[in-house]
């Protein structure tokens, strides 16, 4: 049973690539990666060896364990998990999920996190290899600690999706994981600089926080090696002991929801009711095509929990860049000031990527005969609705936080032409190309979901195409530092740069989907 | 209606259409008229390029040669004006389905520039005629497929369309939808609109259809009424023999039955 799994994940994978370009560039970009980091990671491991035991011990107890509670936390929060294999298709054979567990997991260890985990685990057998006991208790450990890995993302991911399955959670979920990532982002920069004003307490703080991993669930494995190179045999047991019960008990977790999947394995419990009637979003555009389809994704915005998503991802950079600026005695509040800016920069991304999170549905754009540069405004319209609002109330906030009021014109002229510039580059990319993207409401873990590579250039493309842009009126902001006068210049010719930049993208990018409207199609609805 | 003899303007003219995929050619030269007012069944076996056809008709595929022309409109060198004329129910895409049922039809309505009033009472008399008026307020994500066959109709009719192409209207319909469907498409050819849908089920065409194509491997294999394609035989043997089924081999699958089993 595992090599047929095995092979079939082989198989797929393959079939995969041959079908897409994208995923052959994914793949070679995510090998090139891993190797680097993989190559670093041993290296430095190998570089321990001439360092204290106690020093190996916290160095690779923290580090371990972070890796391992990075399976659990990334694969719920950003890459989902590898779903190449998808356990529910096994629910018409008559197979039991534990008949298909030794294949799973092997399989789901064939690729690159996998191979790079179990590489790096392997710096780990290098490092104690100094005195023979050590070096085998690392060996010991390593496929216990691979294992918990795999188990953690699977056997997490498994227990969420099931308290999510419904659309409403689902969609509540989504916000919350992105506020815990946004948490997560502003703690790290807070404990840096802490650590950073204090270089002895470094080694403190670090023992500490290592013991702390030691004593985790995360850290139980790993730190057996270290525990039998300081000659501590009766703690190194314990942990095994404690670590292999832990693996043990995620296999039976994942073996209970695999179970369920076998049966039930249709997901997405439906029949969440009635939508409140809401005419106020009907009577906000006119009853134009454009106004039409701003209304439509006005509604998307509301209910298609990947805009939700977007919106708090698009919160998180300027929050943290205020609240770290703020909170830290040597911030800057000026960086503080043109935070919103940031937000605004990022707006045409959300464009960019719109026409690929219709997916098949727009046939009905293709077949209608509307024009592009409609789609173009609705969808300008509606992001201009959810944003302009937030970008308001930002920059009061940035200006509270800063300080400074005599910056508003400054803030403002910056803040309008990255947000206008970044719409008009959004319309024109988003029309240029498109990819399949995984629909709304399928399992937000699962791999893909946020469109992957062609996702992650059309991103690029769009803010790098931005900054550009608006360079001219950057440049006179900063120059308003010198001259003050000069930031209202600034903000005349970024009004004017972003309009035409705006009323170019929409034009442009809608002839090319007059064009293109059947391309545009396949593009979406290739798989 | 059935009146062959007073010349009626063709409705959908298909021209020499041809669709490669790679190396798999789907449409190969495909030929075919439909006369206004007619109610015009394309049958064919799985992958014979029904959809493939039907997508090349209405603008969401782009034929590598051949020419689509809608009451003398090209819907490839005059889209507009053609995609106007026309209502398309496509098989297996899509629709906006976190739009509620009365939200969708409101948006095709703007989309299709249809006046707002009219918007109004059409979306309610077809989402009534169509038995969705429960489910009105419900998202379409979470309609069952039947359903969501229906609203995908109704998104076809709302601009009183000149010309319906539906790609598999009836399948995972109920047979009381399926009555109501067959009363509305009878309706509007009578009263002069043209209606074209794929089907592979021959009894339906068989019943509802004035004329039809088989279609085989991406070519009219044969064309006309009713009674001209089924030459005498009923139209389910005509079709097994223009496609050319061959019943299978007396001992093809005989492990598969159960009195000659081994366990």
């Amino acid at each position: 049973m595992v090599a047929i799994i095995v092979r079939l994940k082989l198989t797929l994978l393959r079939n995969a690539l041959r079908r897409s370009v994208w995923r052959m560039v994914g793949l070679i970009f995510g090998l090139v990666y891993a190797l680097g980091v993989v190559l670093m990671a041993v290296v430095g491991l190998i570089a321990l060896r001439w360092t204290s035991i106690e020093l190996t011990a916290d160095v690779t107890v923290l580090a371990f364990a972070l890796l391992t509670l990075g399976w659990l936390l990334l694969s719920l929060l950003v890459f989902g998990i590898d779903e190449t294999i998808d356990p529910s298709r096994f629910a018409l054979l008559p197979v039991r999920a534990r008949d298909i567990m030794p294949g799973l997991l092997v399989s789901g260890l064939v690729g690159s996190t996998g191979i790079a985990t179990a590489l790096v685990a392997f710096g780990l057998v290098l490092t104690w290899a100094r005195t023979p006991a050590p070096a085998m208790a690392a060996v010991v450990v390593l496929p216990i600690g691979v294992a918990t890995c795999f188990l953690l993302s699977r056997a997490g991911t498994a227990a969420f999706s099931s308290v999510l399955s419904s659309r409403r959670f689902r969609d509540f979920a989504f916000v919350g994981l992105a506020l815990l990532g946004m948490s997560i982002g502003i703690g790290a920069n807070l404990i840096g600089a802490l650590v950073g004003s204090d270089f002895q307490g470094l080694r403190v703080v670090l023992a500490k926080v290592a013991a702390a991993a030691g004593w985790s669930p995360f850290g139980w494995a790993w730190a057996v090696p270290a525990d039998v190179a300081q000659g501590r045999w009766l703690v190194a047991g314990l942990r095994l002991v404690l670590a292999v019960g832990f693996a043990v008990v995620l296999w039976l977790v994942w073996q209970h929801y695999l179970d369920r999947r076998l049966t039930e394995p249709v997901e997405a419990s439906r029949r969440t009711g009635r939508i409140r009637g809401g005419t106020v979003i009907e009577r906000l555009y006119p009853a134009t095509p454009a106004g039409g389809v701003a209304a439509r994704t006005l509604r998307y915005w509301r209910r298609d929990p990947r805009y939700v998503a977007g919106i708090a991802g698009f919160l998180i950079g300027p929050v943290i860049l205020m609240v770290v600026q703020v909170s830290n005695p040597g911030g800057q509040r000026l960086v503080a000031a043109f935070a919103p800016a940031v937000l605004c920069w990022l707006l045409g991304s959300s464009l960019a990527q719109d026409l690929s999170y219709d997916g098949s549905a727009l046939w009905l754009h293709a077949t209608t005969g509307m024009r592009g540069a409609d789609d173009r405004v609705g969808r300008v319209l509606s992001t201009l609705t959810v944003f302009a609002p937030l970008v308001v109330l930002l920059i009061i906030a940035a200006l509270v936080v800063s300080g400074d009021w005599t910056l508003w014109v400054s803030v403002v002229a910056v803040s309008v032409t990255l947000g206008l510039t970044s719409l008009g580059v959004g319309s024109y990319v988003g029309s240029l190309w498109q990819w399949p993207a995984p629909p709304p409401g399928s399992n937000p873990f699962a791999k893909g979901q946020s469109g992957g590579l062609p996702a992650l250039a059309a991103f690029g493309v769009t803010s790098f195409a931005t900054l550009v842009l608006s360079l001219p009126t950057v440049a006179l902001v900063i120059a308003s530092a010198w001259y003050g006068a000069l930031a209202w210049l600034a903000l005349a010719v970024g009004i004017v740069v972003g309009l035409i930049v705006l009323w170019q993208g929409i034009v442009r990018g809608g002839a090319m989907l007059d064009r293109r409207w059947p391309e545009v199609l396949s593009a979406v609805s290739e798989r | 209606m059935m009146d062959s003899s007073s010349p009626q303007p063709i409705a959908l003219a298909l021209t020499g259409l041809v669709k490669r995929f790679g190396p798999k050619i789907a449409v190969d030269n495909l030929h075919l008229r439909v006369r206004s007012g007619c109610l015009f069944g394309l049958v064919g076996p799985n992958g014979a390029g029904k959809t493939t056809t039907l997508s090349m008709a209405t603008g969401l595929l782009r034929p590598d040669a051949g020419q689509a022309v809608v009451l003398g409109h090209d819907v490839w060198s005059d889209p507009a004006a053609a995609k106007a004329l026309i209502g398309v129910l496509p098989d297996g895409m899509r629709l906006f389905d976190r739009l509620t049922g009365a939200e969708l039809l409101r948006y095709v309505g703007l989309l299709r520039r249809v006046p707002l009033s009219d918007i109004v009472s059409r979306s309610t008399e077809l989402l009534e005629a169509l038995g969705l008026a429960a489910d009105a307020s419900t998202l379409v994500v979470e309609y069952s497929a039947g359903m969501t066959k229906k609203i995908g109709l109704a998104c076809a009719l709302i601009h009183a369309p000149r010309l319906i192409i539906l790609d598999e209207p009836f399948e995972s319909v109920d047979p009381v939808s399926g009555e109501h469907i067959r009363a509305i498409l009878r309706g509007y050819v009578n009263s002069g609109g043209t209606v074209v849908l794929s089907s592979h089920v021959m009894e339906l065409v068989e019943s509802l259809c004035d004329e039809l194509a088989v279609v085989a491997e991406g070519r009219v294999v044969a064309a006309g009424t009713l009674d001209q394609v089924r030459a005498g035989s009923s139209l389910q043997q005509r079709f097994l023999d223009l496609v050319g089924y061959t019943a299978a081999a007396e001992e093809a699958l005989s492990w598969l039955r159960s009195s000659s089993g081994s366990s």
